[in-house]
């Protein structure tokens, strides 16, 4: 599987199909036992700011404050703490959470996490960003209102986005490719273009029958392959 | 297999260390690993010290089992009654720090220096750690477990002995096997303080006699006991509880 | 928890403490107990408030102090560095794991007469006697938080740009906090205990010391006096370390 520079990637298969495991060989942190996997040619070794992860358990540092986690990145890169912290604040109104510099984290509902999460990672500036499944522990409401936000950030630069699901309709909705996985041992059957125009808005798109036609065909093939593979 | 191998390992390691420690020190007053090991038959074979052992072990094995069985009620009951753990709470955190062998001197006024002031304090000993694993234990038992038992016609009495009881059993025997380690511990301070009977007792005659090989030689004895009893009960606990997941055990030592 | 529950759950927990000592006075004022063996609360506070002011007994609580925190400070050292560099390294823990298993269980305070053979009967035996029975506590506890810190928040920081050297200290060491303080909490109380126990059983000076003589001259109210000052600064050191623990951990969640 290949992945083109600023595509909005999303892996989507069944619960233990092995697609977080994908994703965190692609971060470095785990070592595959066949093949090898390349960012821009060099083989991946270990995790590295190239790649930034965002993880549905939100890992935040319990004993930083929310600007403390986002500043990591930057000053581990070196950055001095004014600049460092003017940056951190600036990403931090961008995703919406002006105002909560100084709280901890465990004072954060799950969807504010998130959002420090992301904005953590986006810090240290990635060229990848690695999205473990990043609004499975979230309520469907927090959950649409944060795929709206992050397609909007990512309009800004767009980086080049791996994003792992198991839910049809948020692969369709964000990406512009649907990787399909097989389930385990995980395979990867199919790669589907999502030919939709962006910017994409959700009350649009729900009623646009092209992405109804998607969402059907992939959980289709889905059933099927169930039913295949019993 | 390593794994149960690697214990036994570390004895000799730590024996072999004490050995060329000793050899390099070269003073009298620290006798050889070997040398002490030599001394433990005269011990064991004499028959006073076996007086001695005896009464040390029975008074542990006493103040140990009174201990568990009011302690355990009590923690229980603590857990699930806030009333009840606002009464004790304080009291308890009070005399925590107190060490219960150094009441000794105290009861030993007021009840002489025999059996049961040294049991008394085994007996304190024991409990506190014991309340309060049964008191966490308690509290951590799920509300939706109780109200299962209650919606099945359990009374509240019921539902403390055939549901909480067994659903805090794990911590509750990790407190035992920490008040098990304190009655050892109490138990040889106690007779350290009160000397009369007991392992405590011969371990400080040895001392003030200069029979430096027999003071060593009982260090061995009792923290072979110390070991033993603990896996002995790591063992018991292991059976009684095979349905729970993996515990963590903080050994204490409290002296 | 508002501050009415916590009020009146203090006062409920005050009936205990304020019905033993009622209890106390009873027994004096009613003759059941011999003013020499009992001697009244009343007159307890007064002979402690006595010696508080006394520059002697000022000495022997400063040299108790010095014993409790020299051995604490060392088993904290030394236990959180174990305790960790057992938990990132697997060869060390190998080493570690089974030494420690073998030597926990001990009764360590059976070490004492030895480390009075081998350091004397000065302040140097009763530290180290505090450092063997702290340490556990601390390591073991170290040792669990740093091996169960969360594999993702180390994977973020190493995303982030971290060295792998550099993630123990800025990773594994915060994120295991919790558990280390709790350790220390543990091993502060036994360090109270033991430091009290040692001297006890062989001192010329400090706060054991001090009950051990009043026990050996009959003087009751000068027996709990000690006691009583060993509590209270058990509590205080307890509470100080309460403090240092709500700053240290005040991002983390309540556990």
């Amino acid at each position: 599987m290949s992945v083109a520079d600023g595509a909005f990637v999303s892996i989507l298969g069944p619960s233990g199909c092995g697609k977080s495991t994908l994703l965190y060989i692609v971060g470095g942190f785990v070592q595959p036992t066949k093949g090898t996997a390349k960012m821009k040619g060099d083989v991946i070794r270990e995790p590295g700011p190239d790649r930034g992860p965002v993880f549905q358990e939100f890992a935040l540092f319990p004993w930083k404050t929310v600007l403390g986690n986002v500043m990591y990145g930057p000053r581990q890169q070196g950055a001095k703490r004014a600049e460092a912290e003017a940056q951190s604040k600036a990403l931090l109104e961008m995703v919406g959470l002006k105002g909560f510099e100084n709280f901890y984290p465990k004072e954060l509902s799950g969807g504010m996490k998130q959002r420090v999460a992301l904005a953590r990672t986006l810090a240290y500036h990635p060229e990848v960003l690695l999205m473990d499944e990043p609004f499975g522990a979230l309520d469907a409401h927090t959950r649409t209102r944060l795929q709206n936000d992050l397609l909007s950030i990512w309009e800004r630069d767009r980086k080049t986005v791996l994003f792992v699901t198991h839910s049809v309709e948020e692969a369709v909705f964000l990406s512009d490719k649907v990787v399909m996985m097989t389930r385990s041992p995980g395979r990867i059957r199919q790669v589907i273009d999502i030919d939709l125009p962006r910017p994409r808005r959700r009350a649009e798109l729900l009623l646009d029958p092209r992405y109804q036609k998607y969402v059907v065909e992939i959980e289709r093939m889905f059933d099927d392959s169930g039913e295949n593979e019993l | 297999m390593m794994r149960r191998v690697a214990p036994f390992l570390a004895c000799i390691g730590l024996l072999l260390v004490w050995q060329l420690g000793s050899l390099a020190l070269n003073s009298d007053s620290f006798p050889t690993a070997l040398q002490a090991i030599e001394a433990i038959p005269a011990i064991l074979g004499d028959k006073d010290s076996l007086v001695n052992f005896g009464a040390s072990l029975r008074r542990m094995t006493i103040g140990f089992s009174v201990a568990v069985a009011v302690s355990i009620p009590l923690g229980l009951l603590m857990g699930r009654s806030r009333a009840v753990a606002s009464f004790f709470n304080p009291l308890l955190m009070v005399v925590y720090p107190v060490p219960k062998a150094a009441l000794m001197p105290i009861i030993m006024l007021w009840l002489g220096v025999g059996d049961l002031s040294k049991t008394l304090v085994i007996f304190l000993g024991v409990s506190l750690p014991v309340i309060y694993h049964s008191f966490e234990g308690a509290k951590a038992v799920e509300e939706k477990m109780l109200w299962s038992g209650a919606a099945m016609g359990l009374s509240a009495a019921q539902r403390l002995v055939r549901i909480v009881l067994p659903a805090a059993l794990p911590e509750i025997l990790s407190g035992c096997r920490t008040g098990l380690v304190l009655a050892l511990i109490t138990m040889i301070t106690s007779e350290m303080i009160a000397r009369q009977s007991g392992a405590g007792n011969i371990l400080f005659n040895a001392l003030d006699m200069g029979q430096y090989d027999t003071v060593f030689a009982m260090i061995i004895i009792v923290g072979a006991m110390g070991i033993g009893l603990d896996a002995l009960f790591e063992r018991l606990r292991a059976r009684l509880v095979r349905w729970s997941d993996p515990q963590f055990d903080v050994p204490l030592s409290f002296s | 928890m508002n501050a009415r529950a916590i009020t009146s759950d203090l006062l409920l927990g005050l009936i205990p403490i304020a019905l033993l000592v009622a209890v106390w006075q009873a027994l004096v004022s009613f003759g059941y107990a011999p003013v020499t063996l009992l001697p009244p609360p009343g007159h307890v506070i007064r002979r402690m408030l006595e010696l508080l002011q006394s520059t002697t007994y000022q000495q022997e609580i400063a040299a108790t102090l010095f014993r409790l925190f020299a051995g604490f400070a060392i088993a904290v050292i030394l236990g959180v560095s174990v305790g960790l560099a057992a938990a990132v390294s697997p060869t060390i823990n190998a080493v570690v794991r089974p030494i420690v298993r073998v030597l926990a269980p001990l009764p360590k305070v059976a070490l004492y007469p030895a480390l009075l053979l081998l350091v004397g009967f000065g302040h140097e035996s009763k530290i180290l006697l505090v450092t063997f029975d702290a340490l556990f506590p601390i390591l073991l506890s170290t040792y669990y938080g740093a091996s169960t810190v969360e594999q993702k928040l180390i994977w973020s920081a190493m995303a982030a740009g971290t060295p792998p050297r550099e993630i123990l200290f800025k990773v594994v060491l915060p994120a295991a906090s919790p558990s280390i303080l709790t350790g220390c909490r543990i091993g502060l109380v036994i360090s109270c205990i033991v430091v009290f126990l040692a001297e006890m059983i062989t001192s010329t000076d400090g706060l054991g010391h001090v009950l051990v003589t009043a026990a050996r001259t009959f003087q009751a109210v000068d027996m709990f006096v000690p006691l009583i000052t060993i509590s209270l600064l058990g509590l205080i050191l307890n509470g100080l370390l309460e403090l240092l623990r709500s700053y240290l951990l005040r991002g983390f969640p309540e556990v």
